[in-house]
């Protein structure tokens, strides 16, 4: 459209681009200073506080695909305990870290993919995909020796002797083999589908491969099933 | 399919941390196209080593890790020489 002196009238976005870009001639330096300093904790504490809503458990399991998981894990001392302490969906599945947790949330859009998509809508579906799903974990949680575990489970500080003698027996088989807390925990606050253990010895193979000659596990399935009290076959 | 995941997580997760913002900030300290992507780079060679670290887990920091996270502190040094020549005179 024309404007009063016969020229054509840019397009809004264009104007807005160039007003961005212009030097300004209200303000000083300090105002746009202290205004952008504000505008930066506001715009930074809003994200941070956006990405920690989804951290909680309500936000994990407000997705229909999250009630089987939801009711496993009700199941377990990681949700009902003697001290009331509880571990919730992102203690496990979201890292401390800011880049991992940066990565980790990128990487869960294919869960909001999949919860349109209705790949796991239903019980058969999800008993289909359990395994893929839970070694899909193991694998991170290997590769990471368990780091979001070890965000409150450390063996530095774990006090053998008021253990069960099962249990420190076999922390300190961890701890003198450089064992991770998956190696052995796998089920902790899910079930396990069938034929677990051999996927989880493929993934600990799978990451071996990738690594430097020398510095591959030691962990074995003999030593898994051991733990567990299955026959090593 | 998952380490196509895994990289664009990575990517995701630089672009956010520090190489993507302090890479920026020092790209706009510069008018230099050379400086500020070295500026930018030397932040994200340094970023895995100084944030990738844990208090009790022993994750190694893997090559696509720093790959990804010093080309990314190398863009963010050009993205922010670039907004340096685009909004200031000096």
């Amino acid at each position: 459209m024309p404007d009063n002196h016969g020229h054509r009238r840019r397009n809004i976005l264009l104007r807005i681009w160039d007003a961005f870009w212009s030097p300004t001639g209200l303000f000083s330096a300090g105002f746009l200073l202290i205004a952008g300093f504000l505008a930066g904790i506001l715009f930074w504490g809003g994200f941070h506080w956006s990405l920690e809503l989804t951290n909680t458990e309500e936000f994990c399991i407000s997705c229909h695909s999250m009630e089987t998981n939801l009711g496993e894990y009700r199941e377990t001392i990681h949700y009902n305990n003697h001290s009331g302490v509880r571990a919730i969906c992102s203690d496990c599945h979201v890292p401390h870290e800011w880049q991992y947790k940066m990565k980790a949330k990128v990487m869960a859009v294919k869960d909001v993919y999949h919860e349109l998509r209705g790949t796991i809508n239903t019980s058969e579906k999800y008993e289909e995909r359990r395994l893929e799903m839970a070694a899909a974990v193991w694998k991170k949680m290997k590769a990471t020796d368990s780091r979001e575990c070890r965000n409150c489970h450390a063996f530095e500080y774990m006090d053998f002797t008021i253990q069960e003698t099962r249990a420190a027996q076999n922390h300190q088989r961890a701890v003198d083999e450089n064992m991770t807390c998956i190696d052995c925990h796998q089920g902790i606050a899910h079930d396990l589908a069938p034929g677990y253990l051999e996927e989880y010895q493929h993934v600990v193979e799978t990451l071996a491969q990738g690594r430097i000659p020398g510095t591959a596990s030691r962990v074995d399935l003999a030593s898994i099933k051991s733990y567990l009290g299955f026959a090593a076959d | 399919m998952l380490s196509l995941l895994d990289l664009l997580g990575t990517i995701g997760g630089s672009i956010l941390g520090l190489p993507g913002i302090l890479g920026v900030a020092l790209g706009m300290t510069t008018r230099n196209w050379i400086v500020a992507p070295i500026l930018g780079g030397a932040i994200g060679v340094l970023s895995p080593l100084i944030l990738g670290g844990h208090h009790s887990a022993e994750v190694p920091v893997t090559t696509l890790d720093y790959s990804v996270s010093t080309i990314v502190g190398i863009l963010a040094g050009l993205v922010g020489c670039a907004i340096r020549h685009k909004g200031a005179k000096v």
